[in-house]
């Protein structure tokens, strides 16, 4: 009986010391929360660290009242703002190297749509591009776009491994700053830049190269339908801003499209384009 | 403004807006040795043209340019060809020509002018789209040859890219 009791008591000493270590390290846990910021406990007291001047939202209270329950707001740390004349849709040129070491820079503008694949040498999705692209009369791409890989620079891919999935004849820089400056989250990924504009008018990812195909041909058509509109319209007569915007409401009107006309509020890209008979979903999302 | 540079073999050229560019040596063929040569144009340069625009000038529209630097052999320096020192920097309307073009193409203009840059022989050839809107043309041209540099020696290691 003595026996038992010694083994209780010991028993009981360990869970002690076990519970008194777990407080510890969750005590530890909520410090390390407090020090980052999350907002565990009470943040708003004075004398508290701030870690708060990178966050979304900025000039609204990141506070909350003592005691209260809502969700907290954790710190979202932004990336480096883009320099002052560029935008998510501003399309610098492109300088970088060949896989051969020479130096290369491609401009997008001019009167034709260039479509920027962003590629590695490693990734297996890319696999399937770069085989593609060895026969670039199959591509199936619209007259007068313009096709070019960009791949990291030699800092971070190897010149020979992209030289050997190279076709011939097809422009490749490699230039990791390009990846910077059209924000390219990872590979494959593309972009294509309308050159009359020098503006990103489509932008993501694809699987299949024909499901690239699609949009490039649908961006075209958006392109020239917008410059005849344009040119022959609201344009011609040298309106802008909110007479440009009377003028559209006038042609709209006369075309028998009145406000909330549903053709003004398209659900889906086949109430834009009509449907069509491809399971495959557009590939790219609109850069804006 | 970002302007992208482009440096490799001894030639760096910050290019104006709407200018493209390639700066690069050719693989020998038999016993050849080639040497730097520098394509700049306001038009979609294909992947693989001729040293002075051969597979390119003839996609030019009238509004577009194509220039060329390219270097000779040391084999040339001293000889009558090459003995204006330095690159022209400023060139005029009168300096192009429609029958200066190494391919007639009409409504084209050219120019070409041979010299020695920091002690290396060059001749820069430069096309224009059009003859008659040379005077709109002639100052795009001025402002990439302008702020063009050569380094007296083309061996020397240099990044062969990057922006400022």
């Amino acid at each position: 009986m003595v026996a038992l009791a010694i083994v209780l008591s010991v028993v009981v000493l360990l869970l002690g010391v076990l519970v008194a270590g777990l407080l510890r390290s969750h005590a530890d846990i909520l410090k390390a929360l407090h020090d980052l910021g999350v907002g565990v406990g009470e943040p708003g007291e004075p004398g508290e660290p701030h870690h708060h001047q990178h966050q979304t939202g900025a000039g609204q209270s990141n506070t909350q009242s003592p005691g209260a329950s809502g969700p907290t707001r954790a710190p979202l740390t932004m990336g480096p703002p883009l320099p002052g004349e560029r935008s998510s849709t501003s399309a610098p040129t492109i300088a970088g190297v060949t896989p051969t070491g020479d130096a290369l820079a491609v401009t997008v503008g001019g009167d034709h749509l260039t479509l920027l694949a962003f590629l590695s040498s490693g990734c297996s999705t890319c696999a399937a591009f770069w085989k593609a692209f060895q026969k670039p009369d199959q591509l199936g791409l619209p007259a007068h776009t313009r096709l070019v890989v960009v791949t990291k620079g030699p800092d971070m891919e190897i010149p020979g491994e992209v030289a050997s999935q190279a076709a011939t004849g097809l422009t490749v820089v490699m230039s990791t700053d390009a990846w910077g400056d059209y924000e390219v989250p990872g590979s494959p990924f593309f972009v294509l830049v309308d050159g009359s504009t020098g503006r990103r008018i489509g932008e993501g990812v694809a699987n299949h190269f024909h499901q690239v195909v699609e949009l490039v041909r649908r961006a075209e058509a958006d392109t020239q339908a917008f410059r005849v509109g344009s040119a022959s319209r609201a344009y011609a007569r040298g309106l802008d801003g909110p007479e440009r915007e009377l003028d559209n409401d006038r042609e709209l009107m006369a075309a028998g499209i009145m406000p909330g006309d549903p053709s003004l509020y398209p659900s889906s890209l086949d109430d834009v384009y009509g449907r069509r008979g491809l399971d495959d979903q557009p590939p790219i999302s609109r850069a804006g | 403004m970002t302007v992208a540079v482009l440096r490799a073999h001894g030639i760096a050229a910050p290019l104006p807006d709407g200018f493209e560019g390639r700066i690069f040596i050719r693989p020998a063929i038999g016993r050849e040795v080639p040497y730097p040569v520098a394509n700049f144009a306001t038009f979609a340069l294909p992947a693989d043209i001729g040293d002075f625009g051969g597979g390119a000038v003839n996609l030019m529209g009238n509004s577009d340019i194509f220039a060329s630097l390219f270097e000779y052999g040391p084999e040339s320096l001293g000889k009558p060809l090459f003995a204006r020192q330095g690159m022209p920097r400023s060139l005029t309307s009168s300096d192009f020509r429609p029958y200066v073009l190494r391919r007639g193409l009409g409504g084209q203009s050219g120019t070409q002018w041979f010299f020695t840059e920091a002690g290396r022989p060059f001749t820069l050839y430069v096309v224009l789209g059009s003859h008659a809107q040379r005077s709109m043309l002639v100052p795009r041209v001025n402002n990439l040859i302008g702020t063009l540099m050569v380094s007296p020696n083309s061996s020397s290691a240099q990044q062969p890219a990057s922006r400022r």
